[in-house]
């Protein structure tokens, strides 16, 4: 070891995690063990949940043996001299990884494996994950050996908090020249929440000794049958005459991959895909399909889970519906539910907001319940219902489309499928997504595949369509409509009164 | 506020023969008992916040030494209060956070710095400047020059910091003018130790009372003609005075080098980065010991041009490293040498970067510069590999990454009051069309973050009214103004409301009551719920800021009449109100109140209620929300509409969906927007709300199970 230069930790971890007192935990056990020993952090803003660092160094040295000499000590990490890097998260180690703190010549990189998703992410109508497998194998391939173990999982186990975790992590790296018994010295004089410390310090040290150890792999999970699983769906919707339907519409989109790629080489992913999201689709959401999901045996189960619930603890669920009168048009035939309708456009010309009934109800007690079941067994009605109809039009002339666009080139017809995956959500989310999809296949579906693709992912990125009426526009289609709106008056603050 | 510091308050106590450790902001407080301050006064502010916490909470030992300590309602009260050391022997220190609580202060600055004190007075401010900061623009040090002011700047090792405490009142006394003790992010967060003296109780305090006033004297006023006086002292009598007493003390520190020919003049609160940048190249060791001489300048204002030419004096050339912009120190010390004919090359913001922080990093790459220049024989291919292999790794890993990684700003805190405001805003907009938004300070302004994106300006705290005066006549919808009560008791109140009401501005504010000013760390202000009412207050989940109608009384008192209270969770309410205000006919200003107690505060009162409930083995009912992934469809609006830190995303567990869906994870406080959201908005029917009762009663138990008997004949698997 150099004599002369500090052993320096760099901490990430997120506002909240305790990364202070592990700073503080660090710069105590040094000091027991006699040595000289820092620590700086930059909490400020990033008090509320942001990301912030810690830093922490050492002197290899004690003081007796560096004799009444001072060293001095660097308030910021340099980058490329950190020889421990510790990360409660795996992109705000990786965050560090890029801020070029962290070297393969020499730093030991411990960082959980979870994520902890940005708001960034979050927001994104599609998938805005940042590729956690990326991530890895950047944290992989620029440090010199790297520990990765699920940290913030580790610490709901012991039923402590990450900071304590992560000094069990810290301990078993070996980079400090200080035991393990000094280590757990610290936390027993730290005298708050000590055993839970003490068995999440334990079991971190266990992982992240085997993480070290272990390349860590991950074989890929095989894919299942989508048109199974799809078909299993649709009937469970509704009936075997439905799924019977779902198979028809699958082997159209087989024959006309077959047609547009005779010879394989795309392994059939126009066929999967689009029947992947012809299921979702054609077993759509309604107050039937909510109403029997939310009554399932296996759903309480799931929710005293989620909840934590122990065995004697007495768990209520109340669930948040807004019903309003286009559910019950949609259940409705066309003519009746038109009637409703007019109603519905009446107040919004007028301004006023759709009738709806917020309503909490308590699927565990047996009104609520039974209610629930009553509601799900109205699954005869939803045949003749007028969102059924609308949602076959769609989906025929989406089918259609695809078929049209094979026959011009399997890429083509690719694109459109994947196109299905716009449809999602609930009332007014669901209709723009059959907005935009209708608007799609209308005006793209005999251009060209890539402007199909950038248009889906367009729609895919942002709610408020302003990054597919970009892609339209280049694609040279039409943007979207402008949709009409009740003109409100407001008196201007110039009229005094 | 309920955070404890207990064991801070125990470290002032100590006394001659102990060690203290812990952090440098702490060490600056205790450093003040040791020079015994009489009074002390500030404005909560990161990163110096806790000098005040600390001195409020050990309110019974600062009695025992007869100290006042005032919770200042804004720097400019704060500064104020240092007008006791003009007349008086009494050694006084106040603080806030730099350069923004400086410019709140600067009237009452200036005005101190004019007559100047005969009691040391020393001013403790967070220089926020540099990563992690909230405000990096503008130099304390200009406030030093052109106030007449002084200001230390010390070398971050704790010892250096308590001595730059004790030397600075002497400092402040020996030439009767104010000190500027700025301290940066992390030296307030540096964790080290230092040998204490022990604490001395002021002459003349609250328990050693002073039978009269001082006598009248002119001089000592702030007002023409004195002032014209007080002009001419400044530069002929006290500051010479300051520059004799900094060099007879030895304030600035000369490090000697193994030789003469350059050297280099640093800020003392950059001489640690400044080592470790010459470690780079194997000119200092661990020790600080460096090839070159080294000037660390504790006091960066006034500079001592003595001191200067003599360090100058026979090098080819110094390097003067300066953080901030402009370079003054610089210009200044080219100034010295020009006059006193030094022919020395002086290098600094021509080498360094001339705005940002000053990292190791960032210095090395000048010393690479400067050394180039006037070092040939020095080796600096160690270095430049170094510097290139951080530039080679960072080009690597972004190509490796392919896309730019997501930011991770801060955010409401799980369960915050505030965000149930912002959704019922962005509801409101949707109805009425998009407002002109005056944020402010505070965490408020988390706002202005994604997923809300709410502010189009932030002109300064409680400023927000104010700054949207010349805007909404200009525009058709009304604008909004969005204040904390923090802001609303700093400025607000003024600049903002009196001002509204007395031009009759139509204007709506709208006022975030949690109670505290909870962006600095929650302090209690004048709006504040009693410690009595949250004693007494049966169930301890409530808020209680609805106990104090301190801000309505005010608003009522001063005129205003078109006044809401709404309490912020009833999302949808608040939506309506938001559109009232924005389309009534009603002209003059609209208030609405969003009441909520500060979330921080009340987990801080609820944890050791329900942990003490708990083992009593009494009926305690947790509040969580979920999200059947089943039904979540995987759009995220809610996430859109919310933001909240626990409402996230897992993958969907269903092989058909694609789209991770929205979850719930631990850490869901039960606040309820998600379910108020999921109403306002008609969001899916995802959400549900799940009440776990713990130790349940006898009744609830068989009522339960006989439920959930008739409930299991009728279920589907």
């Amino acid at each position: 070891m150099n004599t002369n230069q500090p052993i320096t930790i760099l901490i990430a971890a997120l506002g909240g995690e305790g990364g202070g007192v592990l700073a503080e935990w660090l710069v105590e056990l040094a000091i027991r063990a006699g040595h000289p020993a820092q620590a700086t952090s930059i909490p400020g803003v990033a008090q509320r949940t942001g990301a912030t660092t810690y830093y922490v160094e050492i002197h290899p040295q004690t003081v007796e043996e560096l004799g009444g000499r001072n060293p001095v000590m660097s308030l910021s990490p340099v980058p490329g001299c950190v020889d421990l890097m510790a990360a409660s998260e795996l992109l705000e180690a990786v965050r560090a990884i890029q801020n070029g703190f962290v070297s393969r010549e020499r730093t030991l990189l411990l960082t959980s494996s979870q994520r902890t998703l940005t708001t960034f992410e979050k927001l994104v109508p599609g998938d805005g994950r940042f590729d956690s497998q990326r991530l890895l194998e950047v944290a992989a391939s620029n440090s010199r050996q790297l520990a990765t173990f699920d940290v913030e999982g580790t610490a709901r186990t012991a039923g402590t908090v990450p900071s304590a975790v992560l000094f069990g992590a810290i301990a078993a790296s070996g980079v400090l020249p200080f035991e393990r018994s000094a280590f757990e010295e610290v936390i027993r004089a730290s005298g708050r929440g000590v055993e839970a410390s003490l068995r999440g310090f334990g079991m971190a040290w266990e992982r992240c000794r085997a993480a070290l150890g272990d390349a860590g792999a991950v074989p890929p999970a095989p894919t299942p049958d989508l048109v199974a699983l799809g078909h299993a769906r649709v009937v469970e919707f509704q009936d075997a005459a439905y799924g019977e339907l779902y198979l028809q519409r699958v082997a159209r989109l087989r024959a006309a991959e077959q047609g547009a790629d005779p010879q394989g080489r795309h392994a059939g992913a126009l066929t999967r895909e689009g029947a992947r999201f012809l299921a979702l689709w054609m077993a759509f959401d309604d107050v039937v399909r909510v109403a029997d999901l939310k009554s399932r045996s296996s759903r309480f189960a799931r929710v005293r889970a989620e909840a934590g619930a122990k065995p004697g603890d007495i768990v209520r669920i109340a669930d948040h519906f807004k019903p309003g009168l286009a559910e019950l048009a949609g259940l409705l035939p066309e003519s009746l539910a038109q009637r409703l309708l007019a109603i519905e456009s009446r107040r919004w010309r007028n301004g006023d907001p759709p009738l709806a009934i917020a309503v909490k109800l308590r699927a565990d007690s047996l009104s609520g319940f039974l209610l629930l079941r009553l509601m799900a067994s109205l699954r005869g009605m939803r045949r003749r219902g007028r969102r059924y109809a609308e949602e076959q039009a769609l989906i025929e002339r989406w089918l259609s489309a695809v078929e049209a666009a094979a026959s011009r080139g399997w890429e083509h017809g690719f694109e459109l499928a994947l196109c299905a995956r716009l449809i999602k959500g609930y009332g007014a989310t669901n209709e723009r997504a059959r907005e935009d999809l209708r608007h799609i296949v209308e005006h793209l579906s005999g251009g060209d595949a890539v402007d199909i693709r950038r248009a889906r992912e367009a729609a895919l990125a942002d709610e408020a369509g302003t990054a597919l009426d970009l892609a339209l526009r280049q694609a040279g289609a039409p943007p979207r409509p402008i949709r009409a709106v009740p003109v409100k008056w407001i008196r201007h603050a110039r009229s005094r009164q | 506020m309920e955070v404890s510091f207990s064991r801070e308050v125990e470290q002032l106590r100590q006394g001659a023969g102990e060690t203290f450790h812990g952090e440098g902001i702490l060490a600056i407080t205790k450093a003040l008992l040791q020079s015994g301050v009489a009074y002390v006064g500030g404005y909560q502010g990161a990163p110096v916040s806790h000098l005040l916490d600390v001195m409020v909470q050990a309110g019974d030992y600062m009695a025992e030494l007869g100290v006042q300590v005032e919770a200042c309602s804004n720097e400019a009260s704060a500064a104020a209060m240092l007008g006791a050391s003009i007349h008086y022997p009494l050694r006084g220190a106040v603080t806030w956070k730099s350069v923004v609580g400086t410019n709140v202060a600067a009237d009452a600055l200036s005005n101190l710095a004019s007559p100047g004190v005969v009691g040391g007075a020393l001013i403790v401010v967070g220089e926020d400047y540099g990563e992690g900061a909230s405000v990096i623009q503008e130099r304390t040090h200009a406030f030093a020059m052109k106030s007449s002011l002084l200001l230390l700047d010390p070398r971050p090792q704790l010892p250096n910091m308590v001595r730059m405490v004790e030397h600075g009142f002497q400092l402040s006394e020996a030439c009767n003018t104010p000190a500027i003790l700025q301290l940066r992010v992390r030296a307030c967060h540096v964790r080290g130790s230092f040998e204490c003296a022990d604490n001395r109780a002021p002459a003349m305090s609250r328990k050693a009372l002073r039978d009269e006033p001082a006598n009248f004297d002119y001089e000592k006023l702030a007002h023409p003609p004195a002032t014209f006086r007080q002009e001419k002292l400044k530069t002929d009598q006290r500051l010479p005075a300051a520059r004799r007493f900094i060099v007879e003390r030895g304030l600035n520190e000369i490090f000697a080098g193994k030789r003469e020919d350059i050297g280099i003049i640093v800020q003392g609160g950059l001489h640690n980065a400044l080592v470790r940048a010459l470690q780079q190249f194997n000119l200092a060791d661990a020790f600080g010991d460096a090839e070159f001489p080294i000037l660390a300048l504790n006091v960066t204002y006034p500079l001592v041009s003595e001191q200067i030419a003599d360090f100058c004096r026979g090098k080819r050339a110094v390097l003067v490293v300066e953080e901030g912009q402009p370079e003054f120190i610089e210009q200044e010390i080219a100034t010295v040498l020009r006059r006193m004919d030094v022919n020395t090359a002086i290098h600094g913001k021509d080498l360094l970067q001339m705005a940002g922080e000053y990292t190791v990093e960032v210095i090395a790459q000048g010393l690479l510069k400067f050394l180039v220049r006037h070092a040939a024989d020095v080796s600096v291919a160690g270095a430049q590999d170094w510097l290139a292999a951080n530039a080679m790794r960072r080009k690597v890993v972004a190509e490796q990454l392919a896309a730019p990684l997501p930011p991770r700003p801060p955010q409401f805190c799980t369960g915050c009051p505030e965000r149930p405001v912002f959704s019922a805003l962005k509801l409101a907009q949707q109805n009425v069309g998009p407002v002109h938004i005056a944020a402010d300070i505070g965490c408020h302004s988390f706002a202005t973050f994604e997923p809300f994106g709410f502010g189009h300006t932030i002109l300064g705290y409680g400023m927000s009214l104010a700054s949207r005066a010349g805007v909404s006549p200009m525009l058709k919808r009304r604008a909004l103004a969005v204040m904390g009560d923090g802001g609303f008791w700093h400025n607000g109140l003024l600049t903002g409301v009196e001002s509204a009401l007395f031009n009759n501005d139509d204007a709506v504010l709208l006022i975030m009551k949690n109670g505290y000013t909870s962006a600095t760390g929650t302090q209690d202000i004048i709006s504040t719920p009693d410690d009595e009412t949250k004693a007494t207050a049966e169930n301890k989940h409530q808020s209680l800021v609805d106990r104090n109608h301190t801000i309505e009384d005010t608003l009522k008192g001063i005129g205003v009449t078109w006044l809401r209270t709404v309490p912020s969770y009833e999302v949808d309410g608040m939506r309506r109100t938001l559109e009232e205000a924005f389309t009534t006919d009603v002209g003059g200003l609209k208030v609405i109140i969003a009441e909520g107690e500060c979330q921080l505060e009340r987990q801080r009162r609820v944890k050791p209620w329900l942990a003490g409930l708990l083992k009593a083995g009494k009926r305690v009912v947790r509040v969580k929300y979920g999200v059947d992934e089943d039904v979540c469809s995987g759009d995220h609006s809610c996430i859109r509409l919310s933001g909240c830190p626990t409402l996230t995303l897992k993958d969907s567990g269903d092989p058909l969906k694609l789209d991770p869906v929205a979850t719930v994870i631990d850490g869901c406080v039960g606040c309820g927007l998600c379910g108020e959201n999921a109403h306002a908005a008609t969001l899916c029917p995802s959400f549900y709300r799940v009440d776990i009762v713990q130790n349940p009663g006898l009744g609830e138990r068989l009522l339960s199970a006989l439920r959930r008997g008739i409930i299991g004949m009728f279920r589907k698997s």
